[in-house]
């Protein structure tokens, strides 16, 4: 353990008390049309306690930005809450259906669909054939059906493609459709992959620092297409470090420190509370 | 890639071909003509050919099983050979003479009992250790084939210990015609050849009935990877070969497909276990050694892992090493023994393929997305997927 996760440690014990303080000021519990509800999650590593009673709600429609500083938790919470992650308590509700501990494409299957910090590059695969990974419960995903039924096999795979062009045309990126996976630049290599995430229809998509390496010109068509498809009626959960880039996207906006839900508030709200900065400035 | 496309128009084809692929017809077409001119000087006896025709397909159904685990899906399975031998102990306990067990019933049945004791084997060496990462199924793998081979060694009263099976009655056994077929088939004396005449008799015609086997064997199981391979199915597969996570994340249970594709090329390999019972018609202890693994896995490297038509060559070619030095003693300028070198032969074609060719000679060259939909696809790729990793271009 280094010393700044020893101090950490040390530093939850004290952090309790003014937990309890904060409580009134943590995210809104009490929203309309919910799609993810989080409530009192906890997972430790070791001593490490990485997500401490973290309890927030987002509502349908909405984008909703996750910040905070460098280890409170971020990455942990989302694979929490998409199952890569046990927890050791508290719950997790996508949907109303409690999807706690759920396999991760059990969870997908609700319709909670994440993307990750780093994406990995398909091997041998052109963009377009990658793409066609994203869509669910595709009738040639059965080994028996290839044989049994290679009809509606095709059919799918028609559409499927279809789909993945249209989108790809969506996202001004169509003229990569053919080109090997492995080719791609980063910037672009994530925007295929939001355009994946999409063609297996989430109702809510969690996004890992989207905009992370991407260069600016690509991060505002990025920005775009998400607000694009937030109006189409995905609702979106992003962890993101580019203050710019989150605050003109999302609202509201939460806070996460040390593992727990220091404040929900608009990006104005966010950017001049007093908490949060000292958070960040790690006061 | 239809015969009649070569027929219409061989240049066209010969240069939509890829170097890799012009450079393997190029040898594939030296390496017949040389076959041939060994039957044709009397070197090569016609019976001892497809003998090693049988042989080589044998190689190559294991490494269309191995290609399966590991090139589609990157599983790493050290145990080739302990699904090689339970195909092969399976069919012959259950038809042979003197199994202990059971005894003289159809191949066919044998066939049936060799591809559901692999199908358990596989799931119970899977389910322990599918869920995990990679390497815990190579480490469990490596001691299932032991254990498999010592069990198989040392339980006497259902396998003969280390007697082997004996009595295996041929594939065809029990069939109408093809059972007796070797029998029945004239003698054809070949008198034409400059080595003298060649009398085809009854072995003649048995060895070419094991290699109708072995080529229906492969026939089939190449029609049901090559569907498999570009649906998407074998998309996943290959998503779980680059990135678990991320096929776990667009909500596909990665354990369903890695057993999948464990189960069915353990069956594969199963299936050339079986073939080869009923070739040398007498399975020991000995036939699950672990260096059959080894040559396995280099057939599939070599081939390039995720290829069909590269495990099928790799096969082949691991073949045509191992018997092929034997002949190498025939020229008398070779000051020793070569026969001896050939693993460190085959050491060193694996190093110089890492060095020089990482992918395989014949890795896949074309988007997998199902045939006739990607046909219809206004756009197509210009070049080969691969090609450009390796810094090779097509031209």
């Amino acid at each position: 353990m280094t010393d700044s996760q020893a101090s950490q440690v040390a530093n939850n014990d004290s952090s309790s008390e003014e937990q309890a303080a904060n409580d009134e000021r943590a995210a809104n519990m009490d929203k309309e049309n919910v799609v993810l509800r989080v409530e009192d999650l906890v997972k430790s590593f070791g001593a490490l306690v990485a997500t401490d009673h973290a309890s927030f709600e987002v509502e349908r429609g909405t984008i909703m930005g996750l910040i905070g500083p460098n280890g409170a938790g971020k990455s942990t919470l989302f694979n929490l809450i998409s199952g890569f992650y046990e927890s050791d308590a508290g719950r997790v509700t996508v949907n109303g259906t409690d999807v706690t501990d759920m396999e991760p494409y059990e969870i997908a299957d609700h319709g909670l669909i994440r993307t990750f910090q780093t994406p990995r590059k398909l091997e041998g695969m052109t963009v377009r054939e990658a793409m066609l990974v994203g869509p669910r419960e595709q009738p040639g995903e059965s080994f028996i059906k290839l044989f049994t039924d290679p009809e509606s096999v095709r059919e799918r795979e028609q559409r499927n493609l279809k789909d993945a062009q249209e989108i790809l045309e969506d996202f001004e990126i169509d003229h990569l459709a053919t080109q090997p996976a492995t080719k791609i630049s980063g910037g672009q290599l994530k925007l295929v992959e939001l355009a994946r995430a999409m063609l297996a229809e989430p109702e809510i998509l969690l996004l890992d620092e989207p905009a992370a390496g991407v260069n600016p010109t690509l991060r505002k068509k990025l920005a775009e297409q998400i607000r694009r498809l937030n109006e189409q009626g995905t609702t979106f959960l992003l962890i993101e470090h580019d203050m710019e880039f989150v605050m003109s996207l999302a609202d509201p906006v939460i806070v996460l420190d040390r593992g727990h839900v220091l404040m929900e508030g608009t990006p104005d709200e966010v950017q001049n509370d007093e908490g949060v900065i000292d958070a960040y400035l790690g006061g | 890639m239809s015969l009649r496309a070569i027929v219409d128009d061989p240049n066209a084809y010969w240069s939509g071909l890829t170097r890799a692929e012009q450079g393997v017809s190029g040898f594939i077409a030296g390496f017949v003509v040389l076959l041939l001119g060994g039957l044709f000087t009397g070197i090569l006896a016609p019976t001892y050919f497809l003998f090693l025709v049988g042989i080589a397909g044998m190689y190559s159904l294991l490494s269309l099983g191995l290609n399966v685990q590991w090139g589609y899906t990157g599983l790493i399975n050290f145990s080739v050979a302990a699904f090689f031998g339970i195909g092969a102990y399976g069919t012959a306990l259950a038809s042979a003479s003197s199994s202990p067990v059971a005894g003289n019933l159809a191949p066919a049945v044998g066939l049936f009992v060799a591809l559901v004791l692999a199908a358990i084997l596989a799931l119970l060496i899977g389910i322990p250790t599918l869920r995990l990462r990679a390497d815990y199924l190579a480490i469990a793998s490596i001691g299932l084939a032991e254990v498999v081979r010592i069990v198989i060694l040392n339980e006497d009263q259902l396998t003969n210990g280390s007697a082997g099976v004996r009595g295996i009655p041929t594939f065809f056994d029990g069939w109408p015609l093809l059972d007796t077929f070797p029998q029945t088939m004239p003698s054809v004396a070949v008198s034409w050849l400059p080595s003298g005449t060649v009398v085809l008799g009854q072995s003649f015609w048995s060895a070419l009935l094991n290699v109708v086997v072995v080529v229906s064997f492969i026939a089939v199981s190449y029609f049901v990877l090559k569907r498999a391979h570009r649906s998407p199915w074998g998309r996943v597969l290959r998503t779980i070969r680059s990135d678990e996570d991320l096929a776990r994340a667009l909500g596909k249970n990665t354990y369903r497909y890695k057993m999948q594709a464990f189960v069915l090329g353990s069956l594969i390999m199963a299936l050339a276990g079986v073939f080869y019972a009923h070739l040398n018609l007498f399975v020991s202890p000995g036939d699950l050694s672990p260096i059959t693994t080894f040559y396995v896995w280099v057939a599939v490297m070599l081939g390039g892992s995720g290829s069909n038509r590269g495990a099928l060559f790799g096969g082949f070619v691991i073949v045509a090493i191992r018997e092929g030095t034997r002949f190498l003693n025939a020229f008398e300028f070779i000051p020793f023994d070569v026969a001896p070198l050939r693993l460190l032969l085959i050491g060193v074609i694996i190093v110089l393929l890492m060095r020089f060719r990482p992918e395989g000679v014949l890795p896949p060259q074309r988007e997998l997305i199902w045939p006739s939909v990607v046909d219809d696809a206004p756009e197509q790729p210009d070049s080969g997927v691969r090609d450009s990793k390796a810094g090779e271009s097509n031209d």
